[in-house]
Formats: structure tokens, C-alpha cells, sequence
């Protein structure tokens, strides 16, 4: 099963959930598919390990990142770039933002307001049950509602997201691909994707699950690890629109 | 309960509950505010308080009040929090009150900027408030490491009636990573009733606990000096920790490197044995008590040429490791402290041009 996502993507969630290396894969898997994909860093709320640090890779790969005004990448100041309002009115094939943790991160969103309303959209909530207070179903829910109250949009679907990083087992990945599955059922709300380590998909199974895999090669890592490679550089010998 | 993924803030405040401190007072700063963030959650599941101050200053005397009357208590900050908190910190040890503080320091001095930075090294070991006092410094390289720590600070405090620092820089706070923590408190009761003022009928006592840092007459508090003295002493002898890794072979450059420079250190030592090139990497667990004879020890095997310090600061480890050093071998120190942390081929062309006598 393919993941299908087209238009603008908003990933919401609670501060580290795995928002940003989500948005990352998720970037990088849709433009090997032949769409045409930009990605903004709607982050205000903390400059560590962020998608600038991917920005690089994100770019030989012919995604456009849209980053916060460089004099403002190191500071923790609520600045929105003007230019995000543009974005979102002129969509590429897939615009996927991302907003920082919880409903602090994604009240940025209740300033964009008027123009996501415009522009349609779906909104993401990535859980990760291997993470303090979305490790319960009613856990999820809370930070759900808080997200959706500050950013004044509705969650549309969900993204599972359980991993222990470097330490995650295929035992983990499928009880948390459970665990998301009967959320997204008691909730009513699709399950668009589930991330699993791209190592680790033949042995958890993804041919059988319900909802398309989204394999993760991690980008965001501390400066003693080497990022996952995402394969050539360029962007020669896929598709275009 | 098994693994679970988590920011070093978050580790920090549930690895508090876990000591059994259920008293939080802070202010919230980057890069450490997860930890009010995660505890503002917490401890009201329970029982427990995190009061905000209205700043550091007044959070420094929170602690030194709640610590005074026998409670377990910890507080957090960055920087520029603690020099606000120096002052009661300096009370706090006059003292005698077993405190813990968590540092997750970022650039300096001033207002500096808010990613990681080691610079307040010499104000977490030498002083930072005024007066003949230290801190025992613990230095963690990993998120289970800080929970540990935290874990082991409140009976440390409480065993030199103390207080303790664990000092991390922004990326301990704000890096992920898998966490285990015990299933039951690792933590002995504290002996609180033989010195907090706690109120004499509480602990069924006709003995007047008294809290206080002032000693007017000068034996007094030449006495108090000497006190305080025998417990730093006894720290040197019993609390000195690190960690060595590749220290076995005939390695020519001794690497000195805590926290998470230690790690780029570690991955650099493992590229460079693997090109053929023999690197050692002393990380000091404890800054105060400093490994000084561990160093010394590890400087001296006779394949080692010369031994390196690298920080994110510029300079403040090296003068310990010199100390350690004692002229017998060429110490050298390289680092940076504006928040990009030196990358693993930074380090391993530092190294190389130390052997080739470039440095």
C-alpha cells in the first residue's frame, strides 16, 4: 500500500513525537514518487534538531525548504515568515508543514487561520506511545484537543510513530501500529501512514497492515551521529509532474 | 516498566520523582524548560509541588527555606539562572543544606544564545557565589546517564549535606533518547531530623535544630571553614568518577572530554583506531572532584605524547587537566562555544595535527 498524500499537510503533535523527522521521510518517500514537494519549518517554539539540519539533503533531492528568516534560525522568538502565507496560498503538489510540539508549538497555526481555511487541507497528528503522556489512547485524545483549540483546526488523521530510535525493536513497531489502529478506530479518524525504521519493515510486517508504512532513515541526530543516507542525490530518473 | 523515549528535560524531572523529591521550584529557560513543562504534568499525579517563581533569585531562596525544613527539594536552569541562583547557592552550602541544581547550560557570557555550551565550567567547580564552598558537579553524557545521576545526586546531597550540580549542556536537555528507570525509589530516607528545622515537636525532640550561615566570631567561622573543608576532602576521596575508553593499547594523544563533546570525542577515537590511529578518552563523571590521578596515570603510559582537552569553551577544563598533567606531558586544549558542537572530523584533524607537531 502507497502512501497517496497530495496537497497541503499539516504534521501536529506533541514535542517530540517525531513531528519533524516525519515530515522529513515523509518529503523525501513522496518526491522519489515523482511529486513535487516543499516543506516549511513552522517550528517557533525551540531551535534544536530541527529540518534546517536536513536542509541540505532535502535540497540535492529537489525539495524546497521553507526555513524561518535566518537572522531568526537560532533564537526562540515567535517570528512567522510572511512568505508561509504565500506558500500555503500557492501550493506545490505537496506542501507538508510542520509545527512545533504541542499546543504551544501549533497556536502558529491559529495565525495562519485564515488562509488554511482557504487553502483546505489535512491535518496530522503523529503519536508516538513510546513517549510520556502519549502512552494511553485518552493521553492522545488530551493533546489532540489542546492542539486543535490552540491552532483552531481539526486533527484529520493520524500518523503512528512508535519508535525508541536506535533501540527499536520490530515487537515495538507492531504493538504500537495496534495501538495507533484502535485509536484512529475510537476516534472515527483515518490512519493515514505508520512509520517503521526502513530496516526493520520486512520483519514487522507492513504488507499486512491496514494503512500504508513510511519507512524513516533518520536525519535528525546529534553531532556524533552520521545521518541515514536517502539514497543519490539528484533528483535524475524520477518522474516529473 | 520498560523503555521509553525522552527528551533529557523530561528524564530529569521524572528521574526527581523517581528519587522521591516531590518539591520543584524553578523558572523556566531555554534550553531547559521541558523540565517545568514535564513536571508542571507530573507532579500533581503525585502529590507532589513545582512552584514557579517569580525569579531565580527567589526561587534560590525557595530552596534554601524548603531545604532548611527538611524537604527534599531540586530546581533546574540554564545560565544566566544560575548566576541569579549563585548567591543562595553560597547560603546553601554555608549552611549545610542538601540541595540539588540541574544546569543545562547555553552560550555565555551575558545573554550568550541558547544552544549547548560547556562555559560554565569554572562557575559549576570553582565558585559561581562567594565564599570557601563547592559544589560535587556531576557531568552526564546521555539521557540514562542524566536520569541516573539525578537519581544518585539527592542521597549524595544528602549524604555531605551539600549541594549537588548536575551539569549538562543544552543538547543533554534536548536530545532523545530510550530511558529505563527503576521500578521502586533507590533513595534511603533522609536523616533530616538530626539537622532541618523541622519543629522540635515534629520529630519528637528537645533538640534545637538550627539553620544559618552567619558566624560573626572569627574561630567560629574559621571552624565552619574547616568543617566545610573536611567534606570537599572527603569528596576527593570518595566521589571521583570517569569513564576511559580505548585506554588499553599504546595510544599517543590522551583525550580529556565530558558530556556530550565526549561523544563526538568517542566517535572520533573509533574513525581514527580505525584508519590506524590510536587515540585514548579519559571523560571525567565528576568536574568537582576532579580524576586528577586518573589523568596524571593516564598521561604518563609512554606511548602517549601529549594530551588534549576539548570543550565547548574556551579553556576552562584545560587548567584542571594541567593540574592533573603536572608539566609531564604537553597539555593542549581545542574547542568552540558559539553552540555548533565540533564535528567527529573536526576532533580527528585536531588529533592528527597534534602528532604531527603542528599544535
Amino acid at each position: 500500500m502507497q502512501i497517496a498524500l497530495k496537497g497541503l499537510v499539516i504534521i501536529v503533535g506533541n514535542y517530540g513525537s517525531g513531528k519533524t523527522e516525519v515530515a522529513i521521510n515523509l518529503a523525501v518517500h513522496r518526491r522519489r514518487a515523482g511529486v513535487s514537494v516543499r516543506l516549511a519549518d513552522l517550528d517557533l517554539v525551540n531551535p534544536y534538531f530541527r529540518t534546517r539540519e536536513a536542509r541540505g539533503v532535502l535540497g540535492r533531492l529537489g525539495i524546497e525548504v521553507v526555513l524561518p528568516p535566518a537572522r531568526y534560525l537560532n533564537a526562540d522568538l515567535p517570528i512567522l515568515d510572511p512568505a508561509v502565507a504565500g506558500l500555503i496560498r500557492q501550493p506545490s503538489e505537496l506542501t507538508i508543514l510542520d509545527a512545533g510540539g504541542d499546543d504551544v508549538g501549533a497556536t502558529v497555526l491559529s495565525a495562519l487561520h485564515h488562509v488554511l481555511a482557504e487553502a483546505g487541507g489535512q491535518v496530522l497528528q503523529v503519536v508516538n506511545p513510546l513517549r510520556p503522556f502519549t502512552d494511553t489512547h485518552a493521553g492522545c485524545r488530551r493533546i489532540r484537543r489542546e492542539i486543535e483549540a490552540a491552532a483552531r483546526l481539526k486533527v484529520t488523521g493520524l500518523v503512528g510513530n512508535a519508535n525508541l530510535i536506535d533501540d527499536t525493536e520490530p515487537a515495538q513497531v507492531i504493538e504500537g501500529y495496534r495501538f495507533v489502529k484502535a485509536l484512529a478506530e475510537e476516534s472515527g479518524l483515518p490512519l493515514v501512514f505508520v512509520t517503521v525504521p526502513h530496516h526493520l519493515a520486512a520483519a514487522c510486517g507492513v504488507e499486512d497492515w491496514v494503512c500504508p508504512a513510511l519507512p524513516i532513515r533518520r536525519q535528525l541526530v546529534p553531532p556524533w551521529i552520521r545521518p541515514a543516507d536517502l539514497g543519490p542525490d539528484s533528483s535524475n530518473g524520477l518522474k516529473t509532474s | 516498566m520498560g523503555k521509553i523515549l525522552m527528551k533529557g528535560n523530561e528524564a530529569i524531572g521524572e528521574a526527581a520523582i523517581r528519587a522521591g523529591c516531590l518539591n520543584y521550584f524553578a523558572y523556566p529557560i531555554t534550553p531547559q524548560s521541558e523540565v517545568a513543562e514535564y513536571l508542571a504534568k507530573r507532579m500533581p499525579e503525585v502529590g507532589g509541588v513545582f512552584l514557579q517563581g517569580e525569579s531565580e533569585v527567589a526561587v534560590g531562596y525557595m530552596l534554601f527555606g524548603a531545604a532548611g525544613a527538611g524537604e527534599r527539594v531540586f530546581t533546574t536552569s540554564s545560565s544566566p539562572g544560575i548566576s541569579l541562583m549563585s548567591e543562595a547557592i553560597s547560603y546553601i552550602a554555608a549552611a549545610q543544606l542538601p540541595v540539588v541544581f540541574v544546569n543545562i547550560i547555553r552560550g555565555g557570557p551575558g545573554l550568550g544564545g541558547i544552544l549547548p555550551s560547556q562555559g560554565d565550567y569554572f562557575q559549576a567547580t570553582k565558585g559561581g557565589g562567594h565564599g570557601d564552598y563547592r559544589l560535587l558537579v556531576l557531568a552526564p553524557a546521555s539521557v540514562q546517564e542524566t536520569a541516573e545521576m539525578v537519581m544518585m545526586a539527592f542521597p549524595l546531597a544528602e549524604k555531605y549535606r551539600n549541594p549537588v550540580m548536575i551539569l549538562g549542556d543544552g543538547l543533554i536537555g534536548q536530545m532523545m533518547e530510550p530511558v529505563e528507570f527503576p521500578d521502586h525509589l533507590r533513595t534511603a530516607p533522609s536523616d533530616k531530623n538530626a539537622w532541618a528545622s523541622n519543629g522540635m515537636a515534629t520529630r519528637g525532640s528537645r533538640q534545637r535544630n538550627l539553620v544559618k550561615s552567619l558566624f560573626l566570631d572569627p574561630e567560629a567561622l574559621n571552624n565552619q571553614n574547616l568543617l566545610l573543608k573536611s567534606k570537599y576532602d572527603r569528596m576527593r576521596r570518595e566521589e571521583v568518577r570517569y569513564e576511559t575508553y580505548n585506554l588499553d593499547g599504546d595510544y599517543r594523544v590522551l583525550i580529556v572530554s565530558y558530556g556530550t563533546m565526549s561523544r563526538v570525542c568517542r566517535t572520533a577515537v573509533d574513525n581514527l583506531k580505525a584508519a590506524g590511529v590510536e587515540v585514548g578518552l579519559l571523560r571525567p563523571q565528576t568536574l568537582f572532584p576532579f580524576p586528577l590521578e586518573a589523568v596524571r596515570e593516564a598521561a604518563g603510559r609512554p606511548a602517549c605524547q601529549a594530551v588534549i582537552s576539548i570543550e565547548m569553551s574556551m579553556g576552562q577544563m584545560v587548567e584542571d587537566v594541567e593540574r592533573a598533567v603536572c608539566g609531564i606531558r604537553p597539555v593542549h586544549w581545542y574547542g568552540k562555544c558559539g553552540g555548533d558542537v565540533p564535528t567527529p572530523e573536526e576532533v580527528m584533524d585536531v588529533v592528527r595535527g597534534l602528532m604531527a607537531g603542528g599544535r
